[in-house]
């Protein structure tokens, strides 16, 4: 053992370790961890980490059908019913929606969303293994006209924000990190607060809408909007679902738990928003 | 004569090429298994790069070390270099230990990747959750950092035996035996 200490192979080693911290300080002073910016690495693993990725979905996909065949078809029953309910409320609902076109038309609301600029659809390359808050990777980056902290989502509702950006792939982080704070509100933006992660939540894939009034009167499935205040995200676009609503531990306010729109676990295309109105500049977000 | 040893040497090349290839797509499919699905999962990448050194020499070690960290830190998201330092340190120290102390048996392999894994989680957890002071971040632990541990723990028993039996077929057993009894005789 004492010979290995003496000998050229140990300063070797000793040398490789100096050059990982030299690494590791080099990563920590370019910003970000640069993993998506190991293009050509990165570039070369895509397409076998696509591959594997969509035959783990799949077998993720057999093995949950498999275990959870009862919760299905409970689950199933519940929606049927669900869906009688909603039946007899689209009556309702298709007059309302006259009306509502009606008055959009005579204030001359634009239609929803117009102000967005999109990126076309992005493959979810991978997800960062363990990562308890579902960060993921996708095949677009800077070149794609990707900017950092830029918002990302689904069809189905807000997804995250881009938190590092190679030329090629970017990492996102998701509505379920506590790093993240959106301001939120339901609709009509009576009910307002900033919805962020909370690691309790994160291991059932909810997130906290905090600093609710305590009075507040969130029922279950109330929709949950961004109302685009810091600037990060554009105003209207749907978060998720109300699951619950509780007392904060301080008992000054109240939060509610709020079950993302999309499937964070599952995605398989994004697209990114690089511009609306109302976007703040980088250097603001940044500071 | 010369003849005979010329062709041994070329085998013993061409079984030594043969082994590293093994070892180059096992450590690919530790990768593709690490980036795939969304599930908690065992760092496949760590027993891996501790059954490989400990049937290796200390350079080659450090090299899979370096090379398994480096793909970890990829996968896992984590500061370039965080898991490639803790793995070149702990395939150079597997490779000394198994070179100087130990012998190829299962227990010694599992209660060292269990200790390679627990530190590795460990400075995961404090360095990446519990420094932020998040609430109730004890759960990461519990939740998922402690049972990738014990996963990635457990996985190492499919590891010893699959690169036992291909450092077996290619000889490097046979350089290892050599080397302790140098040693041995060296000692005496």
């Amino acid at each position: 053992m004492l010979n290995f200490l003496k000998s050229r192979k140990c300063k070797a080693v000793l040398w490789v370790l100096a050059l990982l911290i030299g690494l590791m300080l080099y990563a920590v002073f370019v910003g970000g961890y640069t993993i998506s910016s190991v293009s050509v690495f990165n570039a070369v693993a895509a397409p076998f980490q696509r591959m594997s990725n969509a035959i783990s979905q799949h077998v993720e996909y057999g093995l949950d059908l498999y275990r959870n065949a009862e919760d299905y078809y409970e689950e199933n029953r519940a929606l049927r019913e669900e869906i009688n309910l909603l039946h007899t409320e689209l009556a309702d609902y298709e007059a309302t929606k006259e009306e509502l076109e009606r008055l959009q038309a005579f204030i001359g609301i634009k239609e929803k969303h117009e102000d967005y600029s999109m990126t076309s659809p992005f493959d979810v390359t991978g997800y960062v293994t363990n990562d308890p808050f579902c960060a993921f990777r996708i095949d677009g980056g800077s070149e794609d006209g990707i900017s950092l902290y830029d918002p990302v989502v689904s069809d189905m509702g807000l997804v995250g924000v881009i938190s590092e950006l190679g030329t090629h792939t970017a990492t996102v982080t998701t509505i379920l990190s506590p790093e993240l704070s959106v301001s939120a509100g339901t609709r009509a933006s009576k009910e307002r607060g900033v919805l962020t992660g909370s690691v309790p939540l994160a291991m059932d894939g909810l997130c906290k809408l905090q600093y609710l009034e305590k009075d507040v009167n969130l029922k279950k499935d109330k929709i949950i909007l961004t109302t685009g205040e810091n600037g990060l995200f554009p105003a209207g676009y749907v978060i998720g679902y109300v699951k619950e609503t509780k007392m904060d531990d301080t008992g000054l306010t109240a939060y509610a738990a709020v079950k993302p729109a999309s499937d964070l676990k599952n995605l398989s295309l994004v697209v990114v928003i690089t511009d609306f109105s109302g976007k703040a500049d980088l250097n603001d977000v940044q500071q | 004569m010369m003849y005979s040893n010329k062709l041994r040497k070329s085998n013993f090349l061409f079984l030594q090429i043969l082994q590293w290839i093994f070892f180059i797509i096992i450590i690919a499919f530790c990768y593709l298994a690490e980036t795939s699905g969304s599930y908690s999962k065992p760092l496949l990448l760590l027993p891996a790069a501790l059954c490989i050194a400990s049937h290796t020499g200390e350079i080659q070690a450090m090299a899979v070390g370096m090379a398994c960290g480096l793909l970890l830190d990829l996968a896992c998201g984590k500061l370039l270099g965080f898991n490639a330092f803790l793995l070149v340190a702990g395939c150079v120290l597997i490779s000394l230990l198994y070179r100087y102390f130990l012998r190829q048996k299962l227990i010694n392999m599992l209660f060292l990747t269990a200790i390679c894994a627990l530190i590795q989680g460990g400075l995961d957890y404090v360095l990446y959750y519990a420094v932020w002071g998040y609430e109730d971040v004890f759960l990461i632990w519990q939740e998922i950092i402690f049972p990738s541990c014990l996963m990635t723990t457990a996985s190492s028993v499919i590891f010893y035996f699959l690169i036992k039996k291909i450092a077996e077929s290619c000889g490097s057993h046979r350089i290892n035996q050599l080397e302790k009894m140098r040693i041995s005789d060296y000692q005496d």
